[in-house]
């Protein structure tokens, strides 16, 4: 029991999800095996993709190879800019920020509002009774829904796609928020009540905490939803971004763009994806320790 | 200080057919006194300790503490949880200073007796430990030292150790029976466990269920300062077999 503690700390910061592999002694040996098992089957379909193509082109000239691609993606990234005959020469990077600012803008708002109101629903009737029943009559609208109306009240610019991110990430960190302060142990309020704590101590100091683990899933997913909505939102009522780079080599038929872009997008949201989860970790260091020595 | 009197508590559960869980409930425990509720699960024994604790209300009769009405849950009546209920995100350290905090002392006023509540429940190699790092046991420690930092008038104790072994459970007998001689708070301590009842308390008061009310009390002639030896103590076994035959007789009627 001694050096238990000490020996659940050493392991503790490594931030690899526990699923993915057992802890032996074999355990770098495991880790590279599965890493290498992880990587067979994108290098097994990039082979094919590549093999399956003529000319550096297949199903009839529609798909480019991914030698191609790749070619593309280094013009779009490192090409110099403002050449005529490539609009996307060397601007990878302007329109990666500019989603990835508006992900942020839009997501910071969800989590602004979406917190602290499914805190407040789960822990009072009243609230929950005042507020609940508006936000599940509006959950359903899909966020795709709202272009026109973001469009008719924001017009062609930056604040309608942060409103559509913000709407739709604000979804599901809310009902989770909310499941997560109805679900806190009865007897942790009890116990902080019986010690003196008063109602906004309870809220602060035993509600949020305890609803962490729900709010971080509804972090995660809502986090998805925007990646989406600032695709869906720059395709069509903003002229700059990914989703806009995306529509517009449609257009013009590049290909080859389309999918540096797609791939782009997919990179974009596993890293914000892969930020959450280290944030998540590092929070909720008391339930990995939990989880570990049960 | 630390005196709680029961008058005629009544509680009931409402629903399609309401319950009741407490019928006419009249007890009165002295400054100081350690009092047992004994009785099989269902008797309405915890929920006579949660009114005292102020986590619910009765539905007829009064209930004081000091003399004054108890209306919601406060530190000077600290409970002790059947597991413990420590906040599983807090250090065991963090755990025990919740109560200091939220009441916003100084924290220079409480960190001492922090160490030395450690020390007196064994723990004090464990402050940065988590709760999921601690046995059992060891939890109930600091459920007990989280009580203790708040100097309650009354400690109310709701089957603490009835989730713990035999080996276990003895040992923090001991350790209870220490603390309490050497502090003499009133003490309310809910059990199903005879031996631990007889061992403990001062006073007994055997409930029986449906309607919950108190059938019999005894006063428990085993002298003071009390240890674990006396379990095998004459006066010990005398009180068992009365408190079994008292228990045996009230299932007869109820069966």
């Amino acid at each position: 029991m001694n050096d238990a503690p000490a020996r659940t700390m050493a392991a503790a910061p490594r931030p690899a999800p526990a699923k993915v592999m057992g802890r032996s002694a074999g355990f770098a040996a495991g880790r590279s095996r599965a890493a290498l098992r992880a990587v067979l089957l994108p290098i097994v379909i990039i082979a094919a993709w590549q093999l399956a193509g003529r000319n550096g082109s297949l199903a009839g000239g529609v798909l480019p190879t991914p030698d191609r691609v790749w070619d593309a993606w280094v013009m779009w990234a490192f090409g110099p800019k403002g050449m005529g005959l490539n609009p996307y020469s060397g601007t990878w990077l302007d329109n990666v920020l500019f989603s990835a600012g508006r992900v942020a803008q839009g997501f910071l708002l969800a989590m602004v509002a979406g917190i602290p109101a499914g805190i407040m629903i789960g822990w009072s009737r009243a609230v929950s009774g005042a507020v609940d029943p508006t936000i599940q009559l509006l959950r359903p609208i899909p966020i795709t829904a709202w272009l026109p109306f973001s469009i008719a009240v924001f017009g062609i610019q930056d604040m309608g796609a942060v409103f559509l991110i913000a709407l739709g990430g604000f979804y599901p960190i809310v009902v989770n928020a909310t499941h997560g302060a109805r679900d806190v142990d009865r007897n942790w309020i009890r116990a902080a009540r019986m010690m003196g704590a008063s109602r906004f101590d309870v809220l602060r100091r035993v509600v949020l905490p305890a609803a962490l683990p729900a709010i971080f899933t509804g972090l995660r997913i809502g986090l998805g939803i925007a990646w989406t909505a600032v695709i869906v939102s720059e395709m069509v009522a903003v002229k700059s971004g990914l989703g806009y780079v995306l529509w517009d080599a449609y257009y013009v038929g590049r290909m080859d763009v389309v999918i540096a872009d797609m791939l782009s997008i997919g990179a974009m949201g596993l890293l914000s994806d892969r930020l959450i989860v280290t944030v998540e970790h590092w929070v909720l260091r008391w339930r990995r320790l939990q989880t570990a020595t049960r | 200080m630390g005196t709680i009197r029961f008058r005629e508590v009544g509680k009931t559960y409402p629903g399609k057919e309401p319950v009741v869980a407490l019928d006419r409930v009249n007890l009165e425990i002295g400054e100081g006194e350690f009092v047992a509720l004994l009785g099989p699960s269902g008797c309405g024994k915890s929920t006579l300790l949660n009114l005292v604790a102020g986590f619910e209300d009765m539905t007829s009769g009064t209930l004081s503490f000091n003399g004054g009405a108890v209306s919601s849950p406060g530190p000077e009546r600290a409970v002790v949880f059947q597991e413990a209920a420590l906040l599983p995100w807090l250090t065991v350290a963090q755990n025990i200073a919740f109560g200091p905090s939220v009441q916003r002392k100084a924290r220079a006023e409480y960190e001492p007796k922090i160490r030395e509540l450690l020390r007196l429940v064994g723990l004090e190699r464990f402050a940065d430990a988590l709760p999921s790092q601690l046995s059992g046991g060891m939890r109930q420690r600091v459920g007990i030292a989280r009580a203790l930092v708040m100097d309650p008038k009354a400690l109310l104790m709701d089957e603490p150790f009835g989730a713990l072994d035999a080996q276990t459970r003895m040992s923090m007998h001991q350790l209870l029976l220490d603390v309490w001689q050497s502090l003499g708070t009133t003490v309310l301590f809910v059990t199903h466990d005879i031996d631990e009842a007889i061992l403990l308390a001062d006073r007994i008061c055997i409930m029986s269920a449906r309607p919950g009310r108190i059938t019999h009390e005894i006063a428990v002639e085993l002298r003071r300062p009390r240890s674990v030896d006396q379990l095998t103590d004459p006066a010990f076994i005398r009180h068992k077999a009365e408190i079994m035959a008292e228990m045996r007789a009230a299932q007869k009627e109820h069966a």
